[in-house]
Parts: structure tokens; sequence; C-alpha cells
């Protein structure tokens, strides 16, 4: 622990040797290619494939009337809603899954997809969500019986009339409307499976780039069950991914469809999207609108928060939130600071638009909780005319005050916030800063200082509270230490780049005294790892990690007993340091974890079990709360509105820290995945739902160039719950950074008046509003 | 994906004569790059194909026109053109509006055109729509006069020189 130790996963990486679903090539292997559709919504008037049929190679087209006959033309997502698989006459979004082309090679195959002729009649598209609930709007679920507008639910949480009472009375009172826009999860690997179902022996084993396998094993028993795809006959397996970030949980319709022709036509069935499928039909992330306010005194104490959420989810709600949470952690938005009065509110609606939204590197939606409540934090100082700092110093939850109860809800498990900033604050040389920036003031010069002091909410998570479909969110590891006193360890999570088989070892050596070298890590085979539910929300090391402490302290106990056997002391006696017992006062005479393993399997106590095995569940017994403190330095031309990001701070507090290497990587491709939303990324609809940057080429994903230098340094303030103190980082600086960005830009900005800017902030949107404004 | 693109231009033929040829449909559809007329339904509607290339991205609509309006008093004219991609790409509607007034024994001529697509060209042809529709209505224009002139009009469709016009029109500040 806390060595950065190289990743062990990068030997096979950097040589090519990883091994991707597109790798898996099967005998008789098929191949499927998707028609989508052009418009946003539309009927179906006639699908022709007599033309595609022609294509040498071609095999099948499978369309929803096909998928109907089986049932298998809807399924439900993960909240409980339903979603097309293929459609059978309406198609509700542009991109869709019209039907699907099944070949013999990939290129006849997409041959095939270009020959299928697709008759439709388009209608007028719901874009806008404000407009989607207008009396007059068309009802775009009409699938459901009795739907009546295109409202999906309201959640509410806070205590309203007490809430209304203090903004009623506060000396100060500030609202920002502000839109999180649309993102897409731009992962290196898109999506894709090869399903393989052997009729001989009514199996099924499914190659598949999923963040969940065994999650997705059940739900494919739960939906294929009636056809005889029963929850043994199904191994799925999730090697290699390049990336997931959220957008590989989801089942999309292109594993089911697969699913659905391996099974009719009894061979393999490969599908991989391309690049603009993937950023066209695939989940989005984020999408909410917020009105955010919040009251407080003259003199800077804040005292309530108000945020009403209009969250647009495409034409079916496919989020992937824990079931009992539809706006997911959202209700952290209270932040970091100590009053006791909120009220949030949302509703979620429907448009034409690509189903969603997932949890993009972020614990469900906490990156939308923490811009709103941070963007507000700042237009509150603005107010006032008090230094943003000094505010949020002023506010901060002490940390003597931990745990701490928030006012929706949450027991924040501990946290140090001041010594955070004030890191955070001498790193930058914040007052220095200021007085620079008061100088260029009085030149005209547009220089701006953005704060974000968030907290963050992960490792999802207790079992009374978190579920997916019923299912308990807990997570498992299993260690098996074989004679010579080497490892092989099983977890129910699967790494997507986070390093998984490096940090797990890390966790088992230093509980166990085993090399981290000599233990080998297994992840995504439902056939061999023990259940759980998979990689996402920051919450493998809170929760499987766990679980490794937990079940080699299991083997430590054992470890004790046999040692004991062996040098015919009582355990009492015994004393452990890592890797071997010794005997209290009599250090030279021990037993080496290794000697001890070996005995367990050739000379173990008479009565005890043999073998060198542990197995554990963990059910955390509460989330862990990460917080970090960012400072972002920019400079903008005013002439341009060009922005240049100077400098950028991340002091992050993750807890106890397995691998700084590690988590310094987690923090890097966080804070970039973070800068995206907040000057580059939108996914843009034009009113006729045509998805206006569908392309690498005008969608925006930052590179090298684009990056600026990150400067990242931690605090350590341990989780008292979690077995080793951990509290997960992989999400922190995505949900933290992009506040601090548009803090920095509309400080810039605010001697014009300007009080906000939606994210993604351009180089035009400054220019325009200081035009506006009359700066130039 | 709307553009709307309005252009005026002169011809030296007598207001009649270009009244006759504009809404003659056999001969304006001539003058329209990449256009052909395949059926006439009935004295206003006729089926029609429009082929249109955007850079990579090809085209080709299967549409009907309909002549909404032929005022041969006020010369005012107003034809409406649906059409969709016949590899099932997308659709495309178009408005256009057409008034011709006499000047110096001439014609003016004032159009106005609302394009409208849907689909893959919209997406991938979102920034350029707005110039290739210009160079399109442009070679319309050159053709249109040619046609009246008397000449042999050809209105194959060249997405090359189209897309390089527009380049040039970009970089030589002429468009």
């Amino acid at each position: 622990m806390g060595h950065s130790l190289k990743r062990k996963e990068d030997a096979r990486f950097i040589q090519g040797k990883g091994r991707y679903v597109d790798d898996v090539k099967l005998p008789g292997m098929l191949y499927m290619d998707i028609v989508r559709s052009p418009y946003a919504y539309a009927k179906i008037k006639n699908i022709n494939i007599d033309e595609a049929m022609k294509v040498p190679g071609v095999v099948a087209v499978v369309t929803g009337r096909d998928l109907e006959k089986y049932n298998l033309h809807w399924m439900p997502t993960l909240m409980s809603d339903t979603q097309m698989v293929l459609p059978t006459d309406t198609v509700m979004y542009q991109a869709q899954e019209v039907a699907a082309v099944i070949a013999t090679s990939k290129y006849a195959a997409r041959d095939g997809r270009e020959a299928v002729r697709v008759e439709y009649e388009p209608m007028k598209p719901v874009i806008d969500p404000y407009k989607s609930l207008d009396p007059d709007a068309p009802v775009l679920r009409t699938d459901k019986e009795g739907k009546k507008d295109n409202h999906i639910w309201n959640w509410k949480v806070g205590d309203k009339q007490k809430t209304d009472d203090v903004f009623a009375k506060a000396e100060v009172v500030v609202k920002e409307q502000m839109h999180i826009p649309r993102i897409h999860v731009a992962s290196i690997e898109t999506c894709g499976c090869v399903a393989d179902y052997d009729k001989v022996n009514n199996h099924l084993t499914m190659y598949m780039t999923t963040q969940a396998p065994h999650a997705i094993r059940t739900v494919i028993a739960l939906v294929a069950g009636h056809v005889g795809l029963t929850e043994e006959k199904i191994r799925v397996i999730s090697p290699d991914i390049g990336g997931g970030f959220g957008g590989k949980v989801p089942v999309y319709p292109g594993y089911v469809i697969a699913i659905a022709v391996s099974f009719l036509v009894g061979k393999p069935v490969k599908w991989i999207e391309d690049r603009s499928e993937n950023l066209q039909a695939d989940s989005f992330a984020r999408d909410y609108h917020i009105t955010a306010e919040m009251a407080g005194t003259k003199d800077g104490k804040i005292l309530a928060t108000r945020f009403k959420v209009l969250a647009d989810h495409g034409y079916t709600d496919a989020s992937a939130n824990p079931s009992k949470f539809p706006t997911g952690m959202f209700s952290i938005a209270t932040g970091s600071y100590d009053y006791d009065a909120t009220y949030m509110e949302c509703d979620a609606v429907y448009t034409n638009k690509p189903p969603g939204g997932v949890a993009y590197r972020c614990s469900f939606r906490v990156t939308e909780a923490v811009h709103a409540i941070e963007r507000i934090t700042d237009r509150f100082a603005l107010e006032i005319g008090k230094d943003p700092a000094e505010l949020r110093l002023q506010n901060f939850i002490k940390k003597e005050d931990f745990p701490w109860k928030s006012p929706t809800g949450w027991i924040y498990d501990s946290g140090d916030y001041h010594k955070g900033l004030l890191k955070a604050m001498d790193t930058v040389d914040y007052h220095q800063l200021r007085a620079e920036q008061a100088e260029k003031r009085k030149r005209g010069e547009l220089m701006g200082i953005g704060l974000s002091t968030f907290t963050e909410v992960v490792g999802a998570g207790p079992s009374k509270d978190f579920d997916i479909l019923g299912i308990k969110m807990f997570d498992s590891a299993e260690i098996r230490v074989h004679p010579t006193g080497k490892a092989i360890a099983r977890f129910g999570t699967k790494s997507q780049g986070q390093g998984h088989e490096t940090t797990y070892a890390q966790i088992i050596a230093e509980e166990l005294g085993i090399p981290a070298e000599n233990i080998q890590i297994e992840e995504g085979d439902t056939d061999t790892a023990p259940y759980g539910l998979g990689t996402y929300a920051s919450r493998s090391t809170p929760t499987a990690g766990a679980a490794a402490a937990v079940a080699s302290r299991k083997l430590r106990d054992k470890a004790r007993k046999i040692a004991a056997y062996l040098l015919e002391v009582s355990e009492d006696d015994l004393e452990w340091e890592p890797g071997k017992f010794f005997v209290k006062g009599a250090p030279e005479k021990s037993k080496t974890i290794q000697e001890i393993v070996f005995a367990s399997y050739t000379n173990h106590p008479p009565g005890m079990e043999a073998g060198f095995e542990a197995t554990h569940y963990y059910d955390p017994p509460n989330l862990t709360f990460p917080s970090g403190a960012y400072i972002c330095v920019v400079d903008i031309d005013k002439e341009t509105g060009a922005i240049h990001v100077r400098r950028f701070v991340a002091i992050d507090d993750c807890g106890n820290i397995i691998n700084p290497m590690i988590v310094q990587g987690q923090v890097h491709g966080g804070l970039t995945q973070g800068i995206a939303p907040a000057m580059y990324e939108e996914l843009i609809y034009d009113e006729a739902g045509n998805i206006l940057n569908g392309t690498f080429m005008d969608y925006l994903v930052p590179t090298a160039v684009e990056s600026p230098k990150w400067e990242t340094g931690h605090t350590v303030t341990p989780s008292p719950h979690h077995p080793i103190g951990a509290k997960g980082v992989g999400e922190s600086p995505t949900v933290g950074a992009p506040p601090a960005i548009a803090n920095a830009i509309v400080d810039a900005l605010s001697p014009y008046g300007i009080t906000h800017l939606d994210i993604p902030i351009t180089p035009f949107k400054v220019w325009k509003a200081l035009k506006e404004k009359g700066a130039i | 994906m709307t553009t709307t693109i309005t252009k005026s231009f002169h011809v030296d033929h007598p207001v009649d004569a270009v009244w006759n040829n504009l809404t003659n449909p056999t001969q304006v559809v001539t003058c329209v790059p990449g256009a052909s007329l395949t059926e006439q339904i009935d004295n206003d509607n006729y089926k029609g194909e429009v082929e249109l290339k955007f850079g990579p991205v090809k085209a080709k609509y299967d549409g009907l026109i309909t002549f909404l309006e032929r005022d041969a008093a006020t010369k005012k004219m107003s034809l409406k053109g649906t059409g969709t991609d016949s590899k099932g790409k997308g659709g495309a509607d178009m408005k256009m509006d057409g008034q011709l007034s006499e000047k110096d024994g001439g014609t003016d001529v004032n159009v106005t055109m609302e394009v409208n697509v849907t689909g893959m060209m919209a997406q991938f042809g979102s920034r350029l729509i707005n110039d290739v529709s210009n160079q399109v209505f442009d070679q319309f224009v050159n053709n249109f006069k040619k046609q009246l002139a008397g000449e042999q009009v050809d209105n194959t469709l060249s997405a090359g020189s189209m897309v390089g016009g527009m380049i040039k029109g970009f970089f030589g500040g002429k468009k």
C-alpha cells in the first residue's frame, strides 16, 4: 500500500497483447451490421430487404416484426422503463436501430445494410425538453397505455416549507439557470459483442463490452428464460475493455439482436459498432436543465439552496442508476457547506433523442449536482462582493463535525475541507494571483480564478438502499492461495483501464504479505468470478477492494491457527508482520506466509479444513465521500474570446491511497474529461432532431494539445468505515473540474456584468457575451 | 437543418419569355444541377430525381414537385419539392418562390429558396449546406441564362467543382 507499483496489466497493453471483444474470432462466425434511422421521429411504412438479400454473403435481415414473433422486440431498461430492440412501426430518434443485416463478413454486412430500403413517413419531433410538456406536444410513448403526456417521473427531496421560509426572509438570494449539456462517453473502444449460442448444449457464451458482466448474465436470464436460456446456461465474458466510463453499463439493442440471431441460427454472431454509431446512438450523459438558487446573509453565510431540474432522457429512461434513485445521487448538491435547509425537485421528460443518461465517470448525477452548487456558490460570492475562497472557508463543514448529516440525509463519513482548500491556495499562491488580477483589470485585461471545492459520494452501496433491479450493490472477492504461496484472486468488478490487476494485488499483498507480483487478478468471466455488480461509480475500491481486504483477513486468521500449530505455541503468543507470524519475544521463531500456506495443503492442524481459500461479499456500511479543492486560472483574449487555462491545481482527498501513480493517472484522465464538457463537448441537435456533430470532425474531444498542465496533490482523510480507509478516486476530477473552469471564466468576465455562462464555454460564447455587454 | 437563400439576377429577355421558361417543368428542371423529371402526374404535380453531393456524402432524392402557384398576371410562382433519399438516408424538402418584373426591356428575377434536409446530409453537411446550396443555385442561374439564350445546357452534377468552387469562393472572398 502506498507504493507506485508499475501496473501489471501494462506489459500486455503496451505490447499489443490486450484481448478485446473485436479480437474474438470463432469458427463459422457471422457479422452483424445495423440499419439506422435518418429521422428523429417517423412511421416506418415499409422495409424492403429484397436487394439486401441479393448481396453476396448476406444471410439474413432481421426486423422488429421478426423479433416480435419471439416477444423480443422490446426490452426493459435498468430504470424499469421499456426500450425497443428493433421497432415494429415507429422510430423515436435519429440513428435508432431499424433492422439488422447478418452476413458472412463485416463488409458484406455493410453492403447489405446499404441495400435495405426503408420507407418512412416523417413526423414532427419533440426536441426541446421544455416544449415536451406543452399541451399540444405530440405524446411520444403511445406504446404505453393511457399515456397522455411526455412526463416520466417527478422526484423531490428536502424540506420545502422550511427552505421557502429561509428564502423569503434571506438578506441575499441569487438564482441562475444552467444547462449541463448532453455529452458523449467517448471511449477509445466502441461497444460490441460476440454472441455464441451452442444449440446442442443449449448454452450461450456472450463476449461483450460490459462493465457489469454478472448483472448482464442475470438480465439475459430474466429476458430469455422463457426460451430456455436459464442463468446456468449463460456465460458472460468481458475481456479487456478500452474505456467504459459508464457507457458500457447499459444493455444496447445490438447485444440483444446478436443474441437473438445466434440463438436462431446456431452460429456465433459478432457486432462491433463503428465510431459514428457509438457517438450518435449510445447512451448519452448529463442533459440536466437546472434552476439553482442560494439564500444567505450579506456577510456570506450560506443559509439555504433550492434546485429545480428538468431532465431530458430521450425517448426512454435508460439511465443506469440504482433502482431507488431516479436522479442518482443528485441530492449531494448541498455540497461541502454547513447549512440545513434545502429543497430539490426534478421532472424527467421524453424527447426524440437517444435514450439515457448514463453516469459518465460520475457516481450517478454527482457531476450535475456539483456543478450546480459550485456555480451558485460563486454567484453568491459575486453578489455580496466576497472572495469566493473566503466564502468557502467560512461555510465549510468543520473537520470535527464529521460524520456529518446532510440536509438530504447523507452521512458524510470524513473530510477536512479547510486543509484541502488552504493547500490548493498555497500551491497557486492565491493572494498573489488576486493581486495580479486586480492590476490586469485596471488595464482592461481578462484574467479569472475559479474554485471548486466539492464533495463526492461514491462506492454504491449499502444494501439497505442500493440495488439494481433488486440485486443488492455489494461486491466480492475470492482468494485462492496455491501450495507454493502464490495466489489467484477473482472479483465481481471489471476493470476498463483502472488498474485493478495492480491495486487489488497490492491490497492483498498488504494484508497477507504475499508479494503483489505473485498475485494473479482475474475479472470479467461469470463462470469463474464471484458474483458482483461491476465497476462504475468509483465503487471498485470501496466495495471489491474492501472485500479483498476482508477476505485476506479471514485467511490471516487461518494462517495464525496454522502458525500456532506449527510453532507449538498458543495463537495469542503470535505476532504478525507482513509476510510472517513470529512468537512474541522470540522473533527468530517464525513461520512465513509461504510456509504456512504450504502446511495448509501438506500438514494442516487436525480438524481444520485443508487448503487456503477465502471469499467475501462486502456490503459497505456507508458510502464514501471523497472531496477535492480545485483552482483554475484562465487568461482570456478579449478580442477573440480565446480561453487559455494557465494553471490548474487539483488537491484531492480520496482517503488512504493504494497506488499513488495509479491515482495520479486517474486524476489526469479525469481532469481532461472535466475540461471536455467545460470547454468543448456537447451533443447538438437541430429542431428536426438531426445531430449536428455526429462525428469526431465536429464533436470535439480534447487531446493532449488542448490539455493544460495538471498540477495534482493530496490531503489524506481516511474513511473511518472502510477496511483500509480508502474512498475511491476515479471520478472526482471529472466531477470537480468543470465548475472550477466555468467559475474561472465567469470570474474573468464578471467586471462586465456577466454572472453565468453555460458549459461548454467556447471562445464564441465568450466573445458574444462580451459583445452583448458592450465590452468590445 | 434549414437554409434560406435569396437571389436576384437580371436577364436580357422579355418577361413573358422568362416566365414561360421558369414555369415550364421540363425546361426549368433541366437547369437544376443533378435533377431530372421522371413522370408527369398532372398539370401541377411531377415526379423527379435530384442528386446531391456534399464532399464525400452523396444522396439521391426521389421526390414530388408541385406547383403551388403560377400567376401569369402578377408573374409570381411558387414551387414545392419533397423527396426522400432512395437509400433511406434521409429526406429533403424545398420551397421556391419566384417573382419576375420587367426592367429595361429585360427581366429582373427574384428567387427565394428554403431548403430543409434531414438525416445523413444534415449531419455531415451541416457546415457545407449553405455554401453548396449557393453553388447549386449559381449553376442553376447560369444554366437558366444559357437556356434562354438558346444554348445547350449541361446539368450533370459536378460535385468536385462545386466544392472546389466553394473553397475558391471562401478564400477568394467571392461567394
